[in-house]
């Protein structure tokens, strides 16, 4: 009776075993492909930047096996251990573009997150009357901006700046990128603002906080990963927009993705320092990704199910 | 790397840097004493020393040592700063600021020219900000800037085909007698000469590039011995040699289907057609395949009719050159139908798939010093293809030339030029400053630099055809006839066919873009409709733009 | 919850007091006649009616942030504790109202008027010229139809989406590794994504994608040769972007779901399967429509890869309604006509997305 019982058991285990392994095997297949597809690209990417001609047209792919590794990308940038103490042009456009780039996105991603947040946590707490528009209308006008296409606006904003003496500044170029992403922000913050227990604001008014003492001491510090996520979807946005940096901006203002665009022309492409300048285009988010994903998650979480 | 081969050839070469550049310091400070007008007339002076000066930056950084750097750029700019410092004063501009806006391609254009204006900025004392515009940005860059009234630079770097719709509104400064002496025009090569780069008889232009379609094939497929007897036994009885109608063309790229690449081993290939669009650039492959076809010998216009505007781009002539590109479509590589001029230049023919192609000139000089060709040795040059007959659009009919095939090259874009701009001649330091800017780049000596080594520009003076010159730099003396001589016979060609300066040409090439890659796509019944749509597309921005003034304006740049 | 009323409760005390209302009204109206000023001014001397010299219309935008400031200062002098509420939102909506309304309104303005930029006479007025031409236009009615085609893509991004989050949210090891891995593609610029990935990874003879095909047996490979290939490949490239968007959104739902729910649903004996569809799914149903929004939202702006690789060839197939009107725009330089393409674009999506909503909204929560 006893041996039957384990003899039983065992072999359901075996089954359940087998089952349990395969089904190990294949999740474990599943993540490594899709790794593989999100990370090669990237990988291309870099290690294009370190090939010469015959590797580009061969498809080598695995440097030091493959291909001897080259600096000709990042010498055409300036960047290479021989070039990068001497003079270089390319260099200083790259850096004043880097520069350019990083100001526009961290300004207005920021300005967005501000101002974003606080409408968000007004539609989250209170009803607005204004006019005809009522709470809903006024959380559709904010998220109908990011239906806008670009081209619609494109004239109108070259006019306009015109007269306002704000083309070619990074202050024109801030004000139009907040108001790209504010949307985005609002419709994070939102949700974000919704999960949290309006008693805590109850409690925290009773204990004699204003109302904005209340949502800068007790609220934003519970909704900063949110604020974190919505931050580095907009710098995402913001770093890699490339219509209206080349419509508004000439000299002063200019951002990197117009000049990743220019890396072609009548004259092909050197595939080496295109790679090489998108490599150092992307790796700064690359880094921010890596570097603060847990918020991006926790962030996007608060207001998923109610 | 590059900084230490020029180095190492200084070290070699018989004349040092330095000595080149105090010789020309004390003659420059020698014309400066005597001032601009005698400046002009003691020119010879620096001339002398041009011989070995010309050697010299020809060997900046050499042939086949891949593409020069920064530091190249800039000691060219400065051993070709003599002409300057004849008429401008060491920090007589000090203080000036300019504009200057132009291409950065692949960081070549705006980047040389910053190389190159270093040293003009050291001795001079302006100042340059930079506005670099992608390709693809730059013609609505500047038509935004044109009719917003937005113009935020004072020098441009600009294609003729713009200069209906810059000059033609006066917002170019009219050049001063000075910088045509600096310039020495009269070196230029036939059809760069006036009415080009002029309007209304005042020049503007200082032309730093020289633009046409040329013919390059693979040498290597006519040495083949297995091509030239299976052509023996399926060919039409012709020698195997580079085709020199667009007949040929068309038989030899049917006959190369389904053989292999004697250097790659790969699929051969015949002629390659661009299939897709590239901002306008894309129609200018179609008008090479199409003008021996369109342009006869007696009738200067090939675009359009001169009297009414009425697009000539749906007649026989072209229809046959579209219905060539189709017919030979099946032989192409495949995604030949996204491949743009490009793609198709620099990916497919200079790595080895293709045998034939057009293209502007500096395929050629690419071929030799560029990093990312690997055909190097094996490219032959000839200007575009002929026809057996030419169609003559005013009889409506077919004709054989006595004279024997139609030959007809495409001078497409006429290439770039700098410009000033109107907004500086209020103030006639900065005026002075500009144009000394331009007569650098656009001078006689810093040419011949630019059209050996990747920079985008292509010869445009005479004097660039001087083999001798090439040979003793380092260039194959039989490649450079080939290459220089394809662009020379092009260049001088009586019936060279050249494209209305006309406001707005771009949007007539970019609709036919459209409506090409339609048609080659298959969603038009056949060559003619799909011309019949070009047609159409055409007669409506036509009207939009204003029939009676382009009308007027394509005769003016005719001159008729 | 009550639909009228605030959800935070205060009870508040304000004295308003008559002047204290007046000196709120004073604020905006004195504010408001400042800018108005200013404007005039402005618009006089740019008519050479008086003697000033502006150098641009800088005092405008100095004359509006005033007014913004003294307007959202007065809502608080005004309404006390109910002005400080509005303070929230005011700043934001007075912002986009800026930079939204004059440049549309502008943009109406040039889309019912003729203007080639190369054409002399500049802007005209030319009524529903545009209109009648967009009817007649088939490139714009093309890529309409691609649009559509390019939105039902995103069902299968969807579930592709969902599929990885349902893994990442499984006990696995390394789990932080592979969350980062699949966030990647999310911060890659459209850009670097079209060449790197589009030209030179998709290059039909070094590629490494060409050569994974031809090892796969696809003799000649060619990703935009033929018509149906080409648009795939476009939305394939478009869905490696954005897959990671909704995979973490959809991800932060399932992290959310409460763990007592799942063991519920796993006592109850349920089948994996049957726990999926009858509890996970059903509360992760918000979450998905939020993020197929966005994503419809972004899927519409589609372009900047297909300018780059394609420039919607072969023969319009992977056109996209924002990269026709690109090339109007800007290759053609046609301001007039493109934007009216652009508005009629606009409002049609306005009105599906609308519509869409509302039908969510009514399936989400029947009112019977």
């Amino acid at each position: 009776m006893s041996d039957k019982q384990i003899f039983h058991d065992s072999e359901f285990d075996l089954l359940q075993k087998t089952r349990w392994f395969s089904g190990r095997v294949a999740v474990y297949g599943i993540l490594i492909f899709w790794t593989v597809v999100c990370l090669f690209p990237i990988y291309w990417t870099i290690t294009t930047s370190f090939k010469m001609a015959p590797n580009v047209m061969q498809g080598h792919l695995v440097p030091l096996v493959d291909f001897t590794p080259r600096w000709l990308g990042w010498k055409s940038l300036g960047l290479s251990p021989d070039t990068i103490w001497a003079e270089s042009t390319v260099r200083e456009e790259f850096l004043k573009r880097f520069t350019n780039s990083t100001i526009s996105a961290l300004a207005s991603s920021t300005l967005a997150v501000i101002l974003g947040s606080m409408a968000a946590y007004g539609l989250s707490r209170f009803r607005y009357r204004f006019g005809f528009m009522r709470n809903p209308d006024i959380s559709f006008f904010f998220l109908s901006q990011l239906i806008l296409p670009p081209v619609v606006l494109a004239l109108p904003f070259l006019v306009l700046y015109k007269q306002l003496d704000l083309l070619d500044t990074s202050i024109g170029l801030v004000m139009l990128y907040t108001l790209t992403v504010l949307p985005i922000v609002i419709w994070i913050m939102r949700d974000q603002f919704s999960s949290i227990p309006v008693e805590l604001e109850e409690a925290a008014l009773v204990d004699g906080l204003s109302i904005w003492g209340a949502f800068l001491t007790i609220v934003l510090p519970i909704a900063l990963p949110g604020m974190v996520a919505a931050f580095i979807l907009c710098l995402v946005l913001t770093w890699n927009e490339y219509f209206f940096a080349a419509l508004l901006t000439s000299t002063d203002a200019k951002t990197l993705p117009v000049m990743v665009a220019s890396q072609t022309g009548s004259q092909g492409i050197n595939w080496w320092a295109m790679a090489a300048l998108s490599t150092a285009a992307i790796l700064p988010l690359i880094i921010i990704g890596i570097v603060l994903e847990r918020y991006i998650i926790k962030g996007m979480a608060a207001g998923a199910v109610k | 790397m590059k900084v230490d081969l020029y180095n190492q050839l200084m070290r070699a070469g018989r004349l040092g840097r330095r000595d080149v550049l105090k010789g020309m310091a004390s003659t420059g400070a020698l014309a400066a004493f005597s001032g601009v007008a005698t400046g002009i007339s003691a020119r010879p002076v620096w001339a002398a020393d041009n011989a070995s000066l010309r050697a010299q930056i020809l060997k900046i950084p050499g042939v086949g040592a891949g593409s020069p750097t920064d530091a190249d750029w800039q000691k060219v700019g400065e051993l070709c700063l003599g002409p300057v410092k004849e008429v401008v004063q060491e920090g007589e501009f000090a203080g000036v600021e300019l504009t200057f806006m132009g291409l950065n391609n692949q960081n070549l254009h705006n980047f040389l020219f910053r190389g190159f204006l270093k040293p003009w900025e050291a001795y001079t004392g302006a100042k340059i900000n930079w506005i670099d515009l992608a390709q693809a940005d730059y013609n609505a860059r500047l038509q935004q800037s044109i009719a917003t009234q937005t113009v935020d630079f004072d020098i441009i770097e600009m294609g003729a085909p713009f200069e209906g719709d810059v000059t033609g509104r006066g917002l170019a400064s009219v050049m001063p007698d000075w910088v045509k002496s600096i310039i020495d025009m009269d070196d230029y090569v036939g059809y760069l000469k006036a009415p080009v780069g002029t309007w209304d008889g005042k020049t503007y232009r200082v032309s730093i590039d020289g633009d046409c379609h040329t013919f390059a094939y693979r040498t290597d497929y006519y040495d083949n011995e297995e091509f030239a007897k299976a052509w023996a036994e399926e060919g039409d009885g012709t020698p195997w040699e580079p085709p020199t109608t667009w007949q040929m063309v068309q038989k030899h790229t049917k006959f190369l289907a389904g053989k292999k690449d004697p250097l790659t081993g790969l699929d051969a290939h015949g002629y390659l057609d661009p299939l897709k669009g590239w901002g306008g650039f894309g129609f200018y492959f179609l008008e090479s395949r199409a003008t021996a076809y369109a342009k006869h010998p007696d009738d200067p216009a090939w675009l359009f009719d001169p009297e009414d505007m009425k697009p000539r781009v749906n007649n026989a002539a072209f229809v046959r050159a579209i219905q060539d590109v189709m017919d030979v479509m099946s032989t192409q590589p495949p995604d030949q139908i996204n491949a743009d001029p490009g793609t198709t230049a620099f990916q497919q023919f200079l790595a080895g798939t293709g045998s034939m192609i057009s293209w502007w000139g500096d395929v050629g000089s690419n071929a030799r010093t560029s990093d990312s060709s690997v055909v190097g040795d094996v490219v032959g040059f000839r200007h575009l293809p002929g026809s057996d007959d030419v169609w003559n659009h005013r009889k409506g009919e077919w004709e054989t030339l006595a004279s024997g095939p139609n030959e007809a090259p495409n001078m497409a874009y006429i290439g770039w030029g700098v410009y000033v701009m109107a907004r500086v001649d209020s103030d006639s330091k900065k005026q002075k400053a500009a144009w000394s800017a331009a007569a650098h780049l656009g001078g006689k000596d810093l040419s011949l630099w630019t059209s050996a080594y990747p920079s985008g520009f292509q010869p445009y003076r005479n004097s660039h055809f001087n083999y001798g010159e090439w040979e003793e730099a380092g260039y194959d003396r039989a490649f450079v006839e080939d290459y220089l001589g394809s662009n020379a016979d092009s260049y001088n060609h009586p019936n060279a066919a050249i494209e209305p300066r006309i406001p707005g040409i771009f949007q007539y090439y970019s609709v036919a873009e459209d409506e090409l890659a339609k048609g080659f796509a298959g969603q038009y019944g056949s060559a003619q409709e799909t011309a019949d749509a070009i047609a159409k597309a055409w007669e409506e921005i036509t009207d939009q733009i204003g029939r009676e003034r382009q009308v007027e304006l394509y005769k003016a740049s005719l001159g008729l | 919850m009550s639909k009228e009323g605030d959800l935070l409760h205060v009870v508040t005390f304000d004295d308003m007091t008559p002047m204290r209302l007046r000196l709120g009204k004073l604020l905006i109206w004195g504010s408001a006649a400042v800018m108005a000023l200013t404007f005039a001014a402005l618009a006089l001397a740019e008519a050479g009616y008086i003697g000033l010299e502006f150098e641009n219309w800088r005092p405008a935008l100095y004359g509006f942030l005033f007014w913004s400031v003294c307007l959202c200062i007065a809502q608080v002098v005004l309404h006390g504790e109910q002005g400080k509420r509005t303070l929230f939102v005011l700043p934001a909506a007075l912002f986009v109202v800026a930079m939204v309304i004059f440049p549309l309104v502008f943009a109406l303005g040039i889309a019912f008027s003729d203007w080639n930029l190369s054409s002399p006479t500049g802007r005209q007025f030319n009524g529903f010229d545009n209109v009648r031409q967009m009817w007649g236009d088939p490139f714009y009615w093309n890529a309409l139809k691609n649009m559509a085609y390019y939105t039902l893509a995103i069902l299968v991004e969807y579930a592709v989406a969902f599929g990885l989050a349902l893994l990442l949210a499984s006990d696995i090891k390394a789990r932080k590794f592979f969350r980062v891995a699949f966030l990647m593609p999310l911060m890659l610029s459209p850009v670097a994504v079209s060449w790197m990935v589009g030209k030179s990874m998709m290059e039909i003879r070094f590629g490494p994608l060409a050569r994974l095909a031809r090892w796969l047996g696809w003799e000649r490979p060619s990703f935009f040769g033929d018509p149906e290939v080409a648009r795939a490949m476009i939305m394939m490239m478009d869905a490696w972007t954005f897959i990671p968007f909704m995979m973490i959104m959809i991800l932060a739902g399932l992290q959310a779901i409460p763990r007592e729910l799942q063991e519920a649903a796993r006592v109850d004996g349920a089948s994996a399967w049957r726990g999926f569809w009858e509890i996970t799914f059903p509360l992760m149903l918000p979450v998905s429509i939020t993020a197929i929004l966005i994503r419809i939202i972004f899927k519409l702006k589609l372009a900047d890869i297909i300018i780059n690789v394609t420039s919607g060839g072969p023969g319009g197939a992977t056109d996209s309604v924002t990269s026709f009107i690109f090339r109007e725009y800007r290759d053609r330089s046609n301001v007039g006509y493109g934007t009216l393409l652009a508005i009629v674009y606009l409002v049609l999506i306005v009105v599906a997305i609308t519509t869409f909503m509302k039908l969510v909204d009514r399936w989400m929560n029947p009112r019977y």
